[in-house]
């Protein structure tokens, strides 16, 4: 009697906080197969459901071309990120470089305000006719996500892994080599871990994508934006749109929830 | 390798080929910048040159311009410019004066309405911009229930008044109170008087601007004296106040025009004091519950000013090509063809001409109220200004602050403003 009590309990808070996490996703999938006159009734009307909005988005808007930029950008500032990161954090794990200071230095940039950012770098990308290309959205979005990964990654190259690492080196590998064949693959799921909130970071980024991209760069989160507008906000195609942005993420959702609970709780020696 | 090589060739052969002109232009996403993209074929087939325009939303407009501007060369061409900005923008030499040119060409500046010439065209004498587009404010009102005789006639027991479209204030405010009723008897209004946009920044500084008017108030006296503590103004906020607390939907003191809009075209509310763009919108069945019921008039004591002009950036990389286009968009013809797509026009012979009015009757009725509309204060600080007059005006309607403290703050904040800018 006292477990079903513990766990009904339980039931009651998981129930609360899956709502309070799903309501608002099932709102938005209920707008985005309305339609605009109906989305705002209320009490709320499910209608006739259509994929009107969904259509309307790849055929009247260029969300294809959105959709398209939003995935180039993050996947190669991930990708040129993570391998950077990686050494970054090792470097301040293992030898502690610059000490204190630098690995504040390096988070630095993280604690200004993104607008005190954006201007120069428009300035620099500007000089070196770069606005309205993909290649300034990498460079912009690498200023946000390698500090930040290197700060996850240092954790990661801290702690047992030194111990293992000292066992390869007595062993007779070198440094590097111990690097590559014992650090990294005990790493393995933090750096995924840490790869997937590199490109979630990346993904949603608004500022930079607003100021540095053009009509052929822009990303979801501008995409999106666009379609408030001084005439009534497109609520209908905003809540399509949004979901279309949401299923890359939702992929990654098995993969990230693996990584993550590992990368989390990592331990070669327990 | 090779086909690395050649794959080089191949691109370094593309880049060497003539690239036609293209122009660059940053506008908002509203129903006019879609004509236009609509148009865009026949600038094409006129001048062999390419238009891209970028369309993004009103609120992140003005962060993207900025950095264009400033910088030596940007890469629009050609923007768009709302009032808000034209003090800050013109003060900061960030526009060129189209003077010189519109006297090469010999372009009619007499075409224009005049008072969007004055707000989105010249300053100080100084031709900036060419008006491209008005959003000025109205109140749109359900006619099917104005014309109604069971209204008619309970309006005339309870005030010995007509109800007829308000031509005063007071007017206006008994019709409100009027229409506004629980219908279901549940001891809760379900239906509204009127609809109010009281979100904190624009949406409310927008709106009360046409209660200030309406009370016979004004933002400034002719020597640029903050007039915001005047009796005017308090009523103005006391009869907004009263709105929100009496007559409309819960929750619209934190409204922007979207979801007044939406009350409104559900049917739910009387009336909505807003820009005359949205009134397209209630006649849009995919929006509208309302079609073929609605009217628009003039705001008693007239409506706020709204408008966007064209305008060459001193960044513009292509200030020829541009002007061009602004000859093309702005000529009578396509003036014209974007308003029977159903635009904002700013030309005074667009609102008369007889197809577009066959097209859309209401347009004379906008010409009426663009005549009589007021001008917002523009100053170089006037984004400043909207902001904190916005947030006091918004404590003031729900109620958090007295109507009296908080005009009395927001004058302060208008004065300071003023005096930094050198105005006072």
């Amino acid at each position: 009697m006292h477990k079903t009590g513990r766990g009904i309990a339980a039931h009651v808070v998981l129930v609360a906080f899956s709502a309070a996490i799903l309501l608002p996703l099932i709102w938005v999938l209920r707008v985005a197969i309305t339609d605009k006159a109906t989305a705002y009734r209320i009490p709320p009307e499910w209608g006739t459901p259509s994929f009107d909005n969904f259509v309307d988005i790849f055929t009247n808007y260029p969300f294809a071309t959105y959709f398209l930029n939003s995935t180039i950008v993050a996947v190669a500032s991930t990708l040129i990120a993570l391998p950077l990161a990686a050494g970054i954090g090792y470097a301040f794990a293992r030898y502690n470089t610059g000490g204190m200071a630098l690995r504040l230095f390096v988070l630095s940039s993280q604690m200004l305000p993104p607008v005190v950012l954006v201007l120069p770098l428009f300035a620099m990308f500007l000089m070196g006719n770069l606005i309205n290309t993909w290649t300034a959205l990498i460079f912009a979005h690498l200023t946000i996500i390698i500090p930040f990964l290197a700060w996850i990654l240092v954790a990661f190259f801290q702690g047992d892994v030194a111990i293992l690492e000292q066992a390869a080196r007595v062993d007779g590998a070198t440094r590097f080599q111990a690097f590559i064949r014992i650090t990294l693959p005990v790493a393995v799921p933090g750096i995924l871990a840490a790869g997937i909130l590199a490109f979630i970071l990346s993904w949603n980024e608004f500022l930079f994508a607003l100021i540095l991209s053009g009509p052929k760069t822009n990303t979801l989160p501008v995409g999106l934006a666009s379609l408030q507008s001084h005439r009534g906000v497109e609520i209908a195609l905003i809540a399509a749109g949004t979901l279309v942005a949401i299923v890359p993420v939702f992929a990654l959702l098995p993969f990230m929830r693996r990584y993550l609970i590992k990368g989390l709780s990592l331990g070669a020696l327990k | 390798m090779k086909k690395l090589l050649l794959a080089g060739a191949v691109l370094l052969c593309g880049i060497g080929v003539a690239k036609a002109e293209t122009i660059h232009i940053l506008m908002e996403t509203v129903p006019d910048t879609r004509y236009i993209q609509e148009l865009l074929p026949e600038f094409k087939k006129e001048t062999g040159i390419d238009v891209e325009i970028e369309a993004i939303s009103y609120i992140d407009m003005h962060s993207k311009l900025v950095p264009q501007l400033i910088a030596p060369q940007g890469s629009y061409d050609l923007v768009v410019v709302d009032f808000y900005w034209v003090g800050e923008f013109t003060k900061a030499k960030w526009l060129m004066p189209l003077d010189d040119l519109v006297k090469r060409d010999g372009i009619d500046l007499g075409v224009y309405v005049p008072k969007l010439l004055d707000l989105v065209g010249q300053v100080d004498g100084v031709t900036y911009m060419l008006p491209f587009y008005n959003y000025s404010m109205a109140i749109i009102y359900r006619q099917d229930l104005l014309d109604d005789p069971e209204n008619q006639k309970a309006f005339k027991e309870k005030y010995g008044a007509d109800l007829r479209i308000p031509i005063t204030w007071d007017e206006y405010k008994k019709q409100v109170d009027f229409f506004t009723r629980d219908t279901d008897g549940d001891g809760k209004r379900d239906f509204f008087g009127t609809v109010n946009q009281g979100q904190r920044g624009d949406c409310i500084s927008m709106q009360w601007a046409n209660y200030l008017y309406g009370n016979g108030g004004s933002y400034l006296d002719k020597d640029w004296n903050p007039k915001l503590d005047t009796p005017e103004a308090i009523q103005a906020m006391k009869d907004y106040r009263s709105h929100i607390e009496n007559n409309g939907p819960p929750g619209a003191e934190g409204f922007c025009f979207d979801e007044a809009f939406n009350v409104m075209a559900q049917g739910k509310a009387y009336s909505f004091v807003t820009f005359n763009i949205l009134f397209a919108n209630f006649e849009d069945p995919s929006s509208s519950q309302v079609i073929g019921k609605v009217g628009i008039a003039p705001n008693p004591g007239g409506g706020l000013n709204g408008g966007w002009g064209w305008a060459i950036p001193n960044s513009s990389p292509n200030k020829d090509a541009a002007w061009k286009f602004i000859k093309w968009v702005e000529s009578y013809e396509i003036a014209k063809k974007r308003a029977l797509l159903g635009g904002a026009p700013t030309q005074t012979k667009i609102f008369t001409d007889a197809d577009v009015v066959a097209a859309r009757p209401y347009y004379s009725t906008l010409q009426k109220i663009l005549e009589g509309v007021k001008d917002f204060p523009v100053f170089t600080y006037t984004t400043e200004f909207v902001e904190e007059t916005g947030r006091e005006l918004n404590l003031a309607a729900t109620g958090e602050k007295q109507p009296e403290a908080a005009l009395k703050d927001a004058n302060e904040a208008f004065r300071k403003l003023l005096k930094k800018d050198g105005k006072i």
